[in-house]
């Protein structure tokens, strides 16, 4: 008679925690590198798009603020690094394998939920700062676009944008009705969005399309970002995180009421 | 250690694998499951059969501790299976295979074996269960490679990577060829044979004759017959059909019992005595010389009885139904 014979109650420890969680990562890691077109699409979008911005339009002068577009472009395609992986591609990736029954036979395993979804939010982690990274260095290296002013900023900007886009992502997946919608509701949103928001060109604080692009986490991300890696006097990263983390919470709120480990089929 | 970690009650009795007593399963006012009973002993392998929509995927999912009751009494190994505080220690104990494929394309055989064998703090060899399944030459092949038998299979390798003391299986070998489901029939031959219980969900009644000891016929959600294959229905206590085929010349009418021709050249007697019709019978053959060609007994086979429970029922649902209406 051994030991797993004995129904536990409480914390169970008959595969240790810590280590349980560092190994869905690597197989959560595994599972997005086996899929190299996926990957690099995902890393890879970001890095094309910073090339092209810097090598055309990198000297031109920000229309509202004291800065190049090169030391605009690279923290706002860095908060892009931040959406696409944490929200986009995985509100699709988790619409997915819960229409393929993967999250209900996770649900069966012993695997607990929390650790299910903390590797989760490690692995898109990982991601979004392998995109940053690869961003910071083809700007450094490429375009001498200078890193983060504000290291203390930036770090407080990459954790609460990387917990409130993952919230929002996970949300997102749960209003999606089937494997077929993922794909066109959470891109088209996401990418109408992001255009608006300044990832592509500034928009001026206080004209219409900022007021409503405003009310969405995507634009105040951005600009706490650039604000995080230019230290521009008179701004703050605050009231722009504020926004995100409560479109974070509103993540969390709807994924706590919406959650279904089993296929929807709608 | 508690008498009930040694699968006995206080009083050393036993504890069944899986105990229900009373399950009800209401979504708002639609009923999935009503009023449901039934017993799985350790080490028995039983069948749960039923139509679509009559309610075996979700009896199976609250004894997984899936999803939670309305009502009644549910033991899964000795714990309730809704109760959160043992619900991670029950999944260690318990594997599953889903009624629809779940396996993720990218990795490959071995690596979603892998994967999922440490979620379990005693699971089998990876390649142990990867020639049980037979998958050995397909072990470094990606997932989306396998065909959808394959698939099956490895599926069913993921339920009992975890080496399960309750192997659940909802409609295993749907799906798979002939050969396949002969194959995984012969796995749970053996994993009933190593001791594990089984409890089976399926359309095919076949399945049921060639795995379970007992079987429990589930229609319009709730459990209309239980017993062994062989029994279940009365199918051992009904008449029986002998049937032989009679050489030329030697008409039916010279039999010492009623007999009928059939259509494809037979004789068929129809008795509830077959010991001492089939004494008759053979005592004529050996008397007369008349050898009897193809001479067997038939009971009525369990599609017939389950044909017969299920339609029986549904005829009066529909009579209920309509003498309901008129009385409004």
């Amino acid at each position: 008679m051994t030991s797993a014979d004995t129904p536990v109650k409480g914390s169970f420890r008959g595969v240790s925690d810590i280590p349980l969680v560092a190994r869905q990562v690597r197989f959560e890691q595994l599972s997005f590198w086996l899929n190299p077109i996926g990957a690099l699409i995902t890393i890879g979008f970001s890095v094309v798009f910073i090339v092209i911005f810097l090598s055309t339009s990198r000297h031109s002068t920000v229309n509202y603020l004291p800065i190049n577009l090169g030391q605009y472009y690279v923290p706002a395609f860095a908060a892009y690094g931040i959406m696409a992986a944490c929200f986009n591609v995985l509100a699709i990736t988790m619409v997915n394998r819960r229409e393929m029954g993967l999250l209900k036979r996770l649900r069966l395993s012993p695997l607990p939920t929390w650790m299910l979804l903390a590797a989760i939010f490690v692995n898109w982690m990982i991601i979004a700062l392998i995109q940053i990274v690869l961003l910071l260095a083809v700007g450094r290296f490429g375009y001498a676009v200078h890193g983060p002013q504000d290291v203390g900023a930036f770090l407080l900007v990459l954790f609460v944008g990387l917990l409130s886009f993952t919230a929002m992502g996970v949300g997102i997946s749960t209003v999606v009705p089937n494997a077929d919608a993922a794909g066109p509701v959470v891109s088209l949103v996401f990418f109408i969005l992001v255009a608006l928001s300044g990832l592509y060109f500034p928009v001026r604080p206080g004209s219409g399309l900022a007021t409503f692009t405003g009310v969405f986490p995507i634009r105040h991300l951005i600009l706490a970002m650039v604000d995080s890696f230019n230290g521009i006097p008179g701004t703050s990263v605050w009231n722009d995180l504020l926004v995100v983390a409560i479109w974070g919470a509103v993540g969390v709120f709807v994924s706590l009421r919406r959650w279904d480990w089993s296929p929807k089929r709608g | 250690m508690p008498a009930r970690a040694r699968g006995r009650d206080e009083c050393g009795v036993d504890v069944p694998a899986v105990s229900v007593e009373h399950l009800s399963k209401s979504y708002g006012t639609s009923v999935a499951v009503r009023d449901v009973s039934f017993e799985v002993q350790k080490g028995e392998v039983f069948a749960l059969l039923g139509p679509n929509g009559a309610g075996k995927t979700t009896t199976v999912e609250i004894l997984e501790g899936f999803r939670e009751r309305s009502g009644g009494r549910v033991q899964t190994l000795g714990v309730d299976p809704a109760d959160h505080s043992t619900q991670r220690w029950l999944r260690t104990r318990i594997g599953v295979v889903l009624q629809e494929l779940a396996v993720e394309p990218f990795y490959s055989v071995r690596q979603v074996l892998s994967r999922n064998a440490g979620y379990y703090p005693n699971p089998r060899p990876v390649d142990e269960v990867i020639e049980l399944i037979g998958l050995g030459e397909k072990a470094d092949d990606r997932v989306k490679r396998l065909s959808g038998g394959q698939q099956r299979r490895l599926d069913v390798g993921l339920g009992i990577i975890g080496n399960p003391d309750l192997l659940f299986l909802d409609e295993p070998t749907t799906g798979l060829d002939p050969s396949g489901r002969r194959e995984t029939w012969e796995l749970i031959r053996l994993l009933a044979a190593s001791g594990t219980t089984v409890l089976l969900t399926t359309h095919y009644m076949d399945e049921v004759e060639a795995l379970a000891d007992r079987v429990a016929v589930l229609f319009g959600q709730e459990v209309v017959a239980s017993g062994t294959p062989s029994s279940i229905g009365g199918r051992d206590l009904g008449a029986v059909t002998i049937r032989f085929r009679l050489p030329e010349g030697v008409s039916p009418a010279s039999l010492p019992m009623r007999a009928e021709p059939s259509d494809d050249g037979h004789v068929e007697i129809h008795t509830e005595d077959e010991v001492r019709v089939l004494h008759e019978l053979t005592g004529w053959a050996l008397e007369g010389g008349h050898p009897l060609q193809g001479l067997s007994v038939l009971r009525v086979s369990l599609e017939d009885i389950y044909l017969g429970l299920t339609q029986e029922r549904a005829v009066r649902r529909i009579e209920g139904s309509e003498q309901g209406g008129s009385v409004r």
